[in-house]
């Protein structure tokens, strides 16, 4: 592997300059009266994010908090079946507990390396009485996202993603590591825990819950018992309701960008505006009436507007996953990950599986349940930026002195020497 | 009932040409995967060159020209029901020189417009010298939120108000009784008019995207019995594959415009190469090996940047029907079959190619003629062999 190179973002001025251009020029569709966000995001919404982007939004200013929150870095990384040398781009602070526990932060669509932002400092965050684990965290952009490079050639499937996820940590030294991740970081990390299971990947932590109910009692004769008998709580009722209305409504973007991502990308690289909106409908939808600021959401935004390889990139994950042979997003046959599993639960993600299912899908040693706090308080799909202590406190729970998967990565767990 | 008819003529301002280009010059491309082709979208390659043409090149003011010279159009009022208040109806309309030629309403679809009765227009109004054919009179209207026509403005307009527009279209013209011609949304919409207004005004529909209902035991028993027992013939299989294969590849465009038009709505009107390539795609893949000419295909996306509406109204359509009974997971969606005589044509690069056997479900099939070319746009494409089957 080529060694490390420091990166800082610096956007240059020809994209900013390129980017106030298209915003001069910017054409808006009407609305029908009283659409509210029936149709898609609301126009009233559109032109204010517009007009702050023209005039108030600072990007050099958001370029240099990231720049000074998040130590990032470049690396080769050779990925195989001839998919070659990729440069990849990620974030990786160490923790000053010597031994702390190596995390890899995997994301998703549509967010990126800034999803690790505020958990970053409590994760490395360390306690003097011991009362807490630390952590090395090692957050990347995928391939085609952020700052890395992307895929050249086709059938770069969520496996490759892996690959290149656990390559990373090796090289910066990581022999022993965890993993977090939501969205397609979900799958990512149950893929790299498949594969790099037990030798390198000794435990694997999600805020996605997914599962299948477990409908075959010789499989799981315990589970199917329990299924059967107990009913699903008022949160998972609350749950297949949301999944419900999310396949019926708002998977449009999904199947689109599994079914013609280049198509689309067409617009959404050429115009600003189209990917605002594409984007922001995910941000609104996809979370629990997290306040986001109109500089939150152009940050968001302008990290896939100057990505290295351009936002069309982005929507090929989906292409290739759909024609893999997992035929789409997941598939749960072919076994589970047998390293100890941790889900965190929030109630406004687009799907919030019942326990019952979710042990189906691997050895899980923790689960963190948010799913009965109040709007507003509980958290949606991007959990790691909407609720970070929650979500740090599930994963310290998970990997503290007397919990569940303590120790797994080394003997001091994340804590001083004593 | 309606205002007076005003004739028209497309005249787009030269500020829409110039932002035009200032977009144009300003295009950001994506990248593209190594030998992708067509899999993963249009190709780069077709969508650079094709802006290029439309930067430099092709010439807007001598298509709108040629289109005003060969379509006679003009606009009028209707009045709509559901509160959706007066609109106004842009529409083409040529008369035969056969005084007593049958009128035909002609609709069109998405990505479609008006433009798709251009080439079928000369043959339909044409009038045969030893009568061995029916001569037509022909209206074709934009659909309320395509080309000139205006947009609604409230939630809710159904295909039960568009198919208002075409039946009082017609009435206002003096066609008291008259066919009609339809694909795509013109399908769904002809056939609504037949339902509605079949007997006493429409009095035969012909359509080339018949809806095809698998049979059961209780509705087409000598059907069902053949479907269990026959095997069925090579060209149906390779339309149960077209259909197989749309439905597996092809119905992100579908699903995205039928619940969120509004956020995909901003790309679209914002982005000419956005909307080249949304729309061209289809233009690729909904025909059959049709040698499209570039300034052919910048003339039809022209048709939806410069429309009335913008291009972000021609969407909604799908959001309206995908949330009313007649949506495709409604389970009232083929009741009451109208009774009027249907005609179908079939052309094997369709969208979803049911067997001949599975259309009588959607009407009182007379007529069925299966072709082996022709797509989607089969006016279009094939514009004698459809004006054939209509003749017939």
């Amino acid at each position: 592997m080529s060694t490390e190179v420091p990166f800082k973002i610096s956007i240059p001025d020809t994209q900013l300059e390129l980017l106030r251009k298209k915003l001069d020029l910017v054409t808006f569709p009407d609305e029908l009266e009283d659409a509210g966000s029936r149709y898609g995001v609301p126009l009233a919404d559109i032109k204010r994010l517009v007009a702050r982007w023209k005039d108030g939004f600072d990007w050099r200013v958001e370029e240099a908090k990231l720049n000074e929150e998040m130590p990032q870095f470049t690396r080769d990384i050779e990925v195989s079946d001839g998919h070659g040398t990729l440069n990849v781009h990620y974030v990786h602070k160490r923790s000053e507990v010597d031994g702390a526990i190596p995390l890899l932060f995997v994301h998703g669509w549509p967010g990126s390396f800034i999803e690790s932002r505020k958990i970053l400092p409590l994760l490395t965050e360390s306690s003097r009485d011991g009362d807490f684990p630390s952590f090395h965290v090692v957050a990347l952009s995928l391939p085609g996202f952020g700052f890395s490079e992307a895929p050249k050639k086709s059938g770069f499937t969520p496996d490759y993603h892996a690959e290149v996820g656990h390559k990373l940590m090796l090289s910066l030294g990581y022999n022993e590591y965890v993993t977090q991740g939501g969205d397609w970081g979900y799958v990512i990390t149950r893929k790299i825990a498949m594969k790099y299971g037990g030798t390198h990947s000794k435990a694997w932590h999600t805020n996605m819950s997914m599962g299948f109910p477990p409908l075959n009692p010789l499989s799981h004769p315990i589970l199917f018992l329990q299924w059967m008998l107990t009913p699903y709580s008022e949160p998972e009722k609350a749950g297949f309701t949301r999944w419900k209305q999310f396949q019926k409504e708002e998977n449009g973007y999904y199947i689109l960008q599994c079914n013609k991502p280049q198509t689309v990308g067409y617009a959404l690289a050429d115009s600003p505006v189209g990917l605002l909106g594409w984007i922001y409908e995910g941000l609104v939808n996809w979370t629990d009436e997290y306040p986001w600021t109109d500089d939150e959401v152009l940050t968001w935004i302008s990290i896939y507007l100057f990505s290295r390889a351009g936002p069309t990139a982005s929507f090929r994950i989906y292409y290739e996953a759909q024609h893999s042979k997992d035929s789409g997003f997941i598939s749960l046959t072919g076994g589970n990950p047998k390293i100890p599993m941790g889900v965190s639960r929030f109630p406004k993600d687009m799907v919030v599986a019942p326990m019952s299912w979710i042990k189906t899908t691997g050895n899980l040693v923790f689960a963190g349940d948010h799913t009965s706090v109040g709007t507003n308080k509980g958290g949606g799909h991007f959990a790691a930026y909407e609720r970070p202590e929650a979500l740090v406190e599930d994963l310290r729970n998970m990997f503290r002195r007397g919990g569940p998967a303590f120790g797994v990565t080394s003997k001091k767990g994340g804590y001083f020497d004593k | 009932m309606s205002s007076i008819e005003t004739p028209f003529k497309i005249s787009v301002p030269d500020s829409d040409l110039d932002l035009l280009q200032k977009k144009l010059s300003l295009a950001t491309f994506p990248n593209e995967l190594e030998n992708s082709g067509w899999r993963y979208g249009v190709p780069l390659a077709d969508v650079k060159r094709l802006v290029a043409r439309w930067s430099e090149g092709y010439d807007w003011r001598a298509e709108e020209a040629k289109l005003n010279e060969e379509l006679p159009q003009f606009t009028r009022d209707i009045e709509v029901s559901g509160g959706h208040g007066r609109m106004n109806i842009h529409y083409v309309h040529k008369r035969s020189e056969v005084e007593n030629a049958i009128p035909l309403l002609f609709v069109h679809g998405w990505p479609g417009s008006f433009i798709e009765v251009r080439k079928i227009l000369p043959l339909l109004v044409q009038a045969s010298p030893d009568g061995k054919f029916p001569s037509f009179h022909v209206v074709a209207f934009s659909l309320p939120g395509y080309g000139f026509s205006e947009a609604p403005k409230k939630p809710g307009f159904l295909a039960s108000h568009y198919a208002e527009i075409g039946n009082k279209l017609m009435l206002a013209l003096g066609y008291n009784e008259y066919v009609t011609q339809g694909g795509d949304w013109g399908a769904l919409i002809t056939r609504k008019i037949a339902q509605i207004y079949g007997g006493k005004h429409s009095k035969a529909w012909h359509t080339n995207m018949p809806f095809g209902v698998p049979p059961t035991l209780t509705s087409q028993p000598l059907t069902y019995l053949s479907h269990l027992f026959l095997p069925y013939t090579a060209s149906e299989k390779l339309g149960f594959a077209r259909s197989a294969e749309f439905q597996k590849e092809g119905t992100g465009y579908f699903l995205e415009q039928s619940t969120q038009p509004q956020t995909l709505g901003y790309s679209l009107t914002d982005s000419p190469v956005g909307l080249l390539a949304w729309i061209y795609e289809k233009l690729v893949n909904w025909t059959d090996g049709y040698p499209w000419e570039d300034d052919e295909v910048l003339t039809w996306v022209s048709i939806y940047y410069f429309s009335l509406g913008g291009p972000t109204a021609s969407a909604r359509i799908y959001y309206e029907v995908y949330h009313s009974s007649d949506g495709s997971t409604s389970p009232t969606r083929l009741k009451n079959k109208p009774t009027i005589p249907l005609g179908v044509s079939m052309f094997p690069k369709e969208l979803v190619v049911p067997p001949k056997s599975w259309t009588t479900a959607s009407g009182n099939l007379v007529f069925a003629a299966q072709h082996t070319s022709g797509g989607h746009f089969a006016a279009h494409e094939k514009p004698e062999l459809l004006v054939g089957d209509l003749r017939k």
